[in-house]
């Protein structure tokens, strides 16, 4: 049972892994990104592409993932979606455009393949990374068998999610960061850039997508089209955490990820992927605004 | 006397315990104009929010006429008479201003009764353009009119659904002098012909337009009368004017 | 205002004309892939009405498509041949057969616990009739809870998008009744009276394009009735509908049902031209792409949503002959799709009504020239 709960815990950090880049840019700025998956997807490729070129493993790829991704999502930001904001079903289809591109950016190798060359490591196939040894095999905890890795996975979302806490409500420029969800034309009338306080939160948000990247790249093979489900995932546990609220997002990664375990390990994990889908419809029908919707109106 | 239109009868709302309407009672006669004053948080509004079913109340009724209204659902309130329009205005912004007020025009609310082609009353559509002065843009999209037209073009629809009673919630706010002096032109010539409840801070505006006034205060009933009886109202100048009356 | 509806109508008479025209010139196999790509602008319609019109952004139309596919599917699978093999004279589809039970009896009523559910769709009309009526049933169910709920914008889109993607789970998992990842293939042809629709023949293709022109009309029409029009009031200003008195939503559940009609009848159509069905419809990726096609077409013109459909599917099978070009290709509709919402948001229809617009006024007085800038104001009505 203990095993079964622990499933269900690392499956919910990794929803959550992917949730909090979208918590931020959903809730903070109203976009929804339909291209966050592919900034996961792009993480992972940073992680396959470091370890084949420079020798580097997987710690060296977070801090990397996250500058590359960020910086993508700072440019997608200044091409794109600046040019949206309130209007957010278009947001939602232009990025959806985005993700296109960037899935046949890396499929095509940047175009290069039409030239004849290759990059290693890119290309339409399949991708694997290794993981480090300390991270290989299991613990042995309260008289149940952990995948370190898992664990792993645990701890740094864990600590993404901290950071992220920290930043948001801790520091000045999460503060205004709040405020522009409260209220975007006051928080630019009292004198908060919200331009660029847009443009950095995108680019955090797509940051913390290159970081999860890392992490799936380590137990999940790395192809083109990976990211496609995991935002959907993400987009489902940020609705019902309620849009905003970054504590409704843990729980509802929490939750979710649990009844995932638990269904999975009665049935199979496709029922138990339907389950999740048919308990977060219940839950926008039944509560619109999430688990945790910020007060007011 | 005349036949109550409205009757409100101890009308209350809790909003998690802040009462923004207490114990609201009042009897609107047909084809009286009443204008509802009282400071920001007394209740007008959200009265009138309870009256057309935007708010659940949780106490007293409503009738209209001898129809118990209470907490009915929006649409159908509307259908049984009471026409609304709201402080911000709100039109239907990405059709022309003849199919706002066609769509205003509309007697049968359900989907299959309106499967069929063409607006009938075109006679009242082309009266209510003239009336509100937006004949010449009547082909224009709502979303191109200027704040005061799309304020006219709202009172228009309600015009066109020709309502027993109507509810203005702030007509003039935020228009210009000139602007608002047609619209009380518009609004004395309703005068009669339907009920009208005001809600309007602006005294120049009350004063060309009112017959009785209610003053509400911290969601009661502070007085009832006359412009004059009002302005002089010992309660009224304490509680709301402060001592200088009305200017 | 009139000759700009006259025109519109026009413009819709030419393009029946032009599909009803096609056999003259094209072989069967292209005949065949076009039928394909009528069926899919039967989705634009089915996306511009409810996207453009009602303001309800669907992501998972691909559930309606689905789940009017599967439904004649069913009824084509036991009508063919692979069905009546192990010399029985009663079908059973062959995918039951080679997972049944050692001992389970071959029969559709008991081969295994669901089978039974096949019974009914011995019958072709029933399976038509199905196909038909399901989407609209789950379609009035949940337009009924969510639109009663006042749920609205992107909320909607994201439920719909986890109900089809819910379903498409459900029928995977429903292995023994729906041969799961694999769907259902080799099917029969549909039948009328004793006529056999080929798929690779020109009545084939014709009864796709009349279905198609009906569908288009009829759509167009329904736009333009009372309740078309109190509709898209709706989409404008929910509230100022609700308050003069429209039961707000009884309009969106109706219209929401329509569209899901449309699509159903699609996925009927289109698994007659392709002779399978599977879960592939339910994909999100295709849903996302159903709204791609009418983004490109104009969302809000039932017209241009169908073209934008048509036109997409055939560029990219004529680029995709080269070989090695599909996948730019790919990223070639990505590109053009952002470039679309950001400068294009009314697509293709927009331009040409823009470009009618200017036609029109070049040719008409000054009068009329005052006009023009209310003319181009107002698509935005349309």
């Amino acid at each position: 049972m203990l095993e079964v709960l622990f499933i269900g815990l690392s499956l919910g950090s990794i929803l959550l892994l992917v949730a909090l880049g979208l918590a931020i840019t959903y809730g903070a700025m109203g976009v929804i990104n339909m291209a966050h998956g592919e900034m996961v997807m792009v993480g992972a490729y940073v992680t396959v592409l470091s370890g084949l070129w420079l020798g580097t493993n997987i710690f060296v790829a977070i801090p990397l993932a996250f500058i590359v991704t960020a910086l993508l999502g700072l440019l997608i930001e200044r091409v794109v979606v600046r040019k949206l904001y309130g209007r957010l079903l278009d947001t939602l289809l232009a990025t959806w455009g985005i993700a296109i591109l960037i899935q046949q950016a890396v499929r095509l190798e940047f175009g290069l393949s039409f030239l004849g060359i290759h990059i290693q490591g890119l290309g339409p196939g399949l991708q694997n990374v290794s993981v480090p040894e300390i991270l290989q095999g299991t613990l042995r905890i309260a008289g149940a068998d952990i995948n370190r890795y898992r664990a792993f996975i645990i701890v740094v979302t864990a600590i993404l999610a901290l950071a992220t806490w920290f930043v948001i409500y801790r520091t000045v420029a999460g503060t205004q960061v709040r405020a522009i969800i409260r209220n975007p034309k006051m928080a630019a009338a009292c004198g908060i850039d919200v331009t660029r306080v847009n443009a950095l939160t995108f680019a955090f948000g797509s940051g913390l997508a290159g970081v999860a990247g890392v992490m799936m790249s380590g137990f999940k093979t790395v192809f083109p089209d990976m990211g496609t489900p995991m935002v959907v995932d993400g987009f489902l546990v940020v609705v019902m955490g309620g849009v905003g609220s970054l504590l409704g997002s843990v729980f509802s990664a929490g939750i979710l990820g649990e009844i995932n375990g638990l269904v999975a390990a009665a049935t199979n994990d496709i029922l138990a992927r339907a389950v999740v889908f048919g308990v977060v419809i219940a839950i926008i029908v039944l509560k619109p605004k999430g688990l945790f919707a910020l007060k007011g109106r | 006397m005349a036949q109550a239109a409205l009757t409100i009868d101890g009308l209350s709302v809790d909003f998690e315990g802040f009462k923004a309407v207490n114990g609201v009672s009042m009897i609107v006669e047909d084809g009286e104009l009443r204008v509802l004053l009282g400071a920001n948080g007394a209740g007008k509004t959200t009265l009138m929010d309870l009256i057309s079913g935007k708010t659940r109340s949780t106490g007293g009724r409503v009738f209209l006429h001898d129809t118990d209204i209470t907490n009915w659902e929006e649409h159908r309130i509307a259908r049984a008479g009471i026409g609304r329009k709201f402080q911000i205005p709100s039109v239907f912004k990405e059709l022309t201003v003849r199919r706002n007020l066609e769509v205003a025009s509309c007697t049968s609310p359900s989907v299959f009764a309106n499967l069929g082609f063409g607006f009938p009353a075109k006679a009242k559509v082309d009266e209510v353009l003239e009336l509100i002065g937006l004949t010449d843009e009547a082909n224009r999209v709502a979303a191109y009119l200027s704040h005061g037209q799309t304020q006219w073009l709202e009172l228009g629809l309600l015009l066109t659904q020709d309502p027993k009673i109507i509810l203005l919630d702030e007509p003039t706010a935020g228009m210009t002098q000139a602007e608002t002096h047609k619209t009380s032109l518009i609004v004395n010539n309703l005068k009669g012909r339907h009920t009208i409840i005001v809600v309007e801070h602006d005294m120049a505006f009350v004063r060309e337009i009112a017959e009785r006034i209610t003053v509400l205060h911290l969601g009661q009933v502070l007085a009832e009368g006359s412009v004059s009886e009002i302005e002089t109202d010992p309660k009224v100048k304490q509680a709301y004017l402060g001592s200088k009356g009305i200017t | 205002m009139l000759s700009r509806r006259r025109i519109d109508w026009v413009i819709y008479a030419a393009f029946i004309v032009l599909i009803m025209v096609f056999p003259l010139i094209m072989d069967s196999f292209w005949l065949n892939r076009l039928a394909k790509y009528l069926v899919f602008g039967m989705l634009g319609i089915a996306v511009a009405l409810s996207w453009g019109y009602a303001g309800i952004l669907n992501l998972g139309q691909g559930l309606f498509f689905g789940a009017g596919a599967y439904m004649l599917a069913m009824s084509l699978k036991l009508a063919s041949t692979t069905s009546l093999q192990q010399g029985s004279d009663k079908p059973v589809p062959d995918f039951m057969l080679w997972n049944a039970e050692p001992g389970a009896k071959t029969e559709l009523c008991c081969i295994n616990k669901a089978s039974f559910l096949w019974l009914p769709f011995q019958s072709q009309w029933f399976g038509v009739a199905m196909a038909l009526v399901l989407p609209v049933l789950i379609a009035f169910v949940l337009g009924s809870i969510v639109f009663r709920k006042r749920i609205s914008g992107v909320f909607v889109s994201i439920i719909t998008l986890a109900l089809v993607l819910l379903v498409r789970l459900i029928m995977i998992d429903a292995q023994p009744v729906t041969n799961g990842f694999n769907g259902l293939t080799d099917l029969g042809w549909f039948k009328l009276g004793e006529f056999e629709f080929d798929p690779y023949v020109v009545p084939t293709y014709y009864l796709i394009a009349i279905s198609l022109s009906v569908v288009l009309v009829l759509a167009r029409l329904l736009v333009e009735t009372r309740a078309g029009v109190i509709l898209q009031a709706i989409r404008d200003d929910q509230n100022r509908a609700r308050y003069l008195g429209f039961d707000v939503p009884a309009y969106q559940t109706f219209f929401f049902a329509v569209s899901a009609l449309i699509a159903g009848f699609a996925g009927m159509l289109y698994v007659i031209v392709s002779e399978f069905a599977s879960p592939t419809f339910m994909d999100l990726s295709f849903s996302i792409t159903m709204v791609v096609w009418a983004a490109v077409g104009g969302r809000a013109s039932i017209l241009g949503a169908c073209i934008g459909a048509i036109l997409i599917n055939m560029i990219s099978a004529t680029v995709s002959e080269t070989e090695g070009f599909a996948e730019a290709w790919k990223a070639i509709i990505g590109l053009v799709f952002v470039l679309v919402v950001l400068y294009l948001p009314r697509g293709i229809a927009g331009l040409a009504h823009d470009l009618i617009d200017r036609f029109v006024a070049r040719r008409t007085p000054d009068r009329t020239r005052a006009l023009r800038v209310n003319g181009a104001s107002s698509q935005l009505a349309e």
